[in-house]
């Protein structure tokens, strides 16, 4: 049997963090797959050291577009450490909040992108209908939509007022309402469970073993999540659940995600419950005394880390993060191996890889040289068409 | 009064591998430095996967101190509650320090990562190519250290 080397990649023009992929096949089948990063390596760490601690926010929010507000939060917890304060009770409070409400629109995000991996486009459709009512949340809040630098080192830049409590509570019941109705789709269509479920298995030990994090790994029961293990801002005050799924596949990924969801929307109703009063933010001076500090917050994707030192100058000696992306790359690499060429849009979203990759691919026949092509449409579109000539299931 | 948990693994840690450590101490509630000499951090962390079942690693830091490269391993015991930092210098002259794939198969690309960006050679893990630094970077120019400068001859993102 000819072993056929597939090339995925690099660059999808539209999204960010482009990936390469080579995968080994059998036939049809995956066989081992090794990745190349650094399509979109813009050397942050090395840029942070040119700016000052202020700076560093809006540089650190555009290390990912989608998940921005963790980065920052992240960043702020430990500028603040080394400063040696803590951002006042209200701030950690709207913290949460913004930090919940960007977990809502990046889980929808990915759910609606599996509906349309998967070609089902009403269900992308609805799902990013729904997603924009979160959009207007936080656009009332902070100004803009996405990229928000509403929070900063020592507290928030915007505060939550009595009059954006109604419109916030009245978008959490309305999105409430529908993510069950989601929920209840990714539990019943037939269509999403014979793509999704014993697709990408990823064991509970060998997820703990390639320290899988975030959804990733509690789809596969691995009881992993930083707001519990560390709680940060007012995590450690309102109560919820960490979700986890033990089919360990792609279906569980994506109820972990659904879960969490309206675990997020029952967490702003409390926080908006809860909410102290008091000032916003703290007056701090330019610089931090030398020392350093390291901080992990619970991104969508995951695990986020980020580590300061500082040698006392207005720019930082040494910044580095380590996303969630990256660690659960060698998982991805694992849960592809033994599945259909067909199945790889499916399995690479499952992680939510800040959408990445493989607009283009490359197909060669080792034993006669032959090269063709393939858009990652086309790629999507063979798998759909497999499928269905299938009657959508697998050999 | 019982010792908390960190005290636990730092005094565990001190009576084991004692003439290893060069100094063990609890930074804040959740953060505990060990800081061991070049060669010994194998040893620790070994120690630590069989005894305490630390199998998470969050990342590998690498910090240009001047003389050195200072390595700071973020372990996560306990199911990943609080971070035990294992620190090492790498002397910059000869950066060359032993893998750790083997006990924790989690930080190959943690490894590859500070081998690209400030030279650290990983004795044990074979690299081949760059991880995230384009195919066509030159030899020898690691960007994270504090003496580089961009120079004539690096790629440049095309706009």
């Amino acid at each position: 049997m000819p072993v056929y080397k597939l090339p995925i990649g690099p660059q999808h023009p539209a999204i960010k963090e482009a990936f390469h992929f080579t995968f080994d096949l059998d036939g049809e089948v995956v066989v081992d797959v090794k990745p190349r990063l650094g399509n979109v390596h813009r050397g942050i760490e090395k840029g942070m050291e040119f700016r000052t601690w202020v700076q560093g926010i809006f540089l650190v929010e555009r290390i990912c577009g989608i998940c921005n507000t963790p980065h920052t939060t992240c960043y702020a917890l430990t500028v603040e450490e080394l400063y040696g304060v803590e951002a006042p009770p209200r701030a950690q409070y709207i913290r949460t909040i913004i930090n919940e409400l960007n977990r809502i629109h990046s889980h929808l995000l990915w759910v609606g992108i599996l509906g349309m991996e998967l070609g089902f486009w009403s269900y992308f459709m609805y799902v990013w209908r729904d997603r924009e009512r979160v959009m207007d949340v936080v656009e009332m809040i902070t100004g803009n939509r996405v990229t928000t630098s509403a929070i900063i080192i020592g507290g928030v830049a915007y505060d939550i007022t009595p009059e954006m409590e109604g419109p916030i509570r009245r978008a959490m019941d309305y999105l409430e309402e529908r993510t069950k109705f989601y929920k209840k789709v990714l539990e019943t269509d037939p269509t999403i469970r014979a793509r999704t479920q014993n697709v990408g298995v990823l064991p509970k030990s060998v997820a703990i073993d390639l320290c899988a994090v975030g959804p990733t790994a509690r789809g596969s029961n691995v009881k992993s999540d930083v707001r519990f293990e560390e709680p940060y801002c007012a995590y450690g005050e309102v109560p919820f659940n960490l979700v986890t799924y033990d089919t360990c596949d792609v279906w569980a990924r994506a109820m972990v995600r659904i879960d969490e969801v309206l675990e997020s929307i029952n967490i702003i109703r409390e926080c908006l419950d809860k909410m102290p009063n008091g000032p916003i933010r703290l007056r701090l001076p330019r610089a931090p005394p030398p020392g350093e500090a390291m901080n992990r917050v619970e991104a969508p994707r995951g695990e986020l880390l980020h580590y300061c030192k500082s040698d006392g100058k207005e720019y930082p000696y040494r910044f580095k993060a380590r996303t969630p992306t990256l660690a659960n790359i060698p998982a991805l690499c694992e849960m592809l191996k033994g599945y259909y060429i067909a199945d790889i849009p499916a399995i690479v979203a499952s992680i939510d890889p800040c959408y990445c990759c493989t607009e283009r691919l490359i197909f060669r026949d080792v034993n006669s040289g032959k090269v063709w092509a393939w858009t990652y449409d086309e790629l999507r579109r063979y798998s759909l068409k497999w499928f269905k000539s299938n009657g959508g299931r697998r050999k | 009064m019982p010792l908390s948990r960190e005290e636990q693994i730092i005094d565990d840690l001190k009576r084991y591998l004692g003439d290893k450590i060069i100094k063990a101490e609890k930074v804040r509630a959740r953060r505990v430095n060990v800081e061991v000499p070049l060669g010994a951090h194998r040893d620790v962390i070994k120690f630590l996967k069989e005894r305490y079942d630390i199998r998470h690693i969050v990342t590998i830091t690498g910090v240009d101190l001047g003389e050195d490269i200072e390595l700071i391993y973020h372990l996560a015991p306990d199911n990943r509650t609080w971070l035990l930092n294992v620190r090492t210098k790498v002397p910059k002259k000869n950066p060359v320090i032993q893998t750790i794939i083997d006990i924790l198969p989690g930080a190959v690309f943690y490894e590859r990562e500070v081998n690209d960006l400030l030279g650290v050679k990983f004795e044990g893990h074979e690299i081949v190519g760059h991880f995230i630094l384009p195919d066509d970077w030159p030899e020898g120019e690691y960007p994270l250290r504090k003496e580089w400068k961009p120079k004539e001859g690096i790629p440049r993102a095309r706009v």
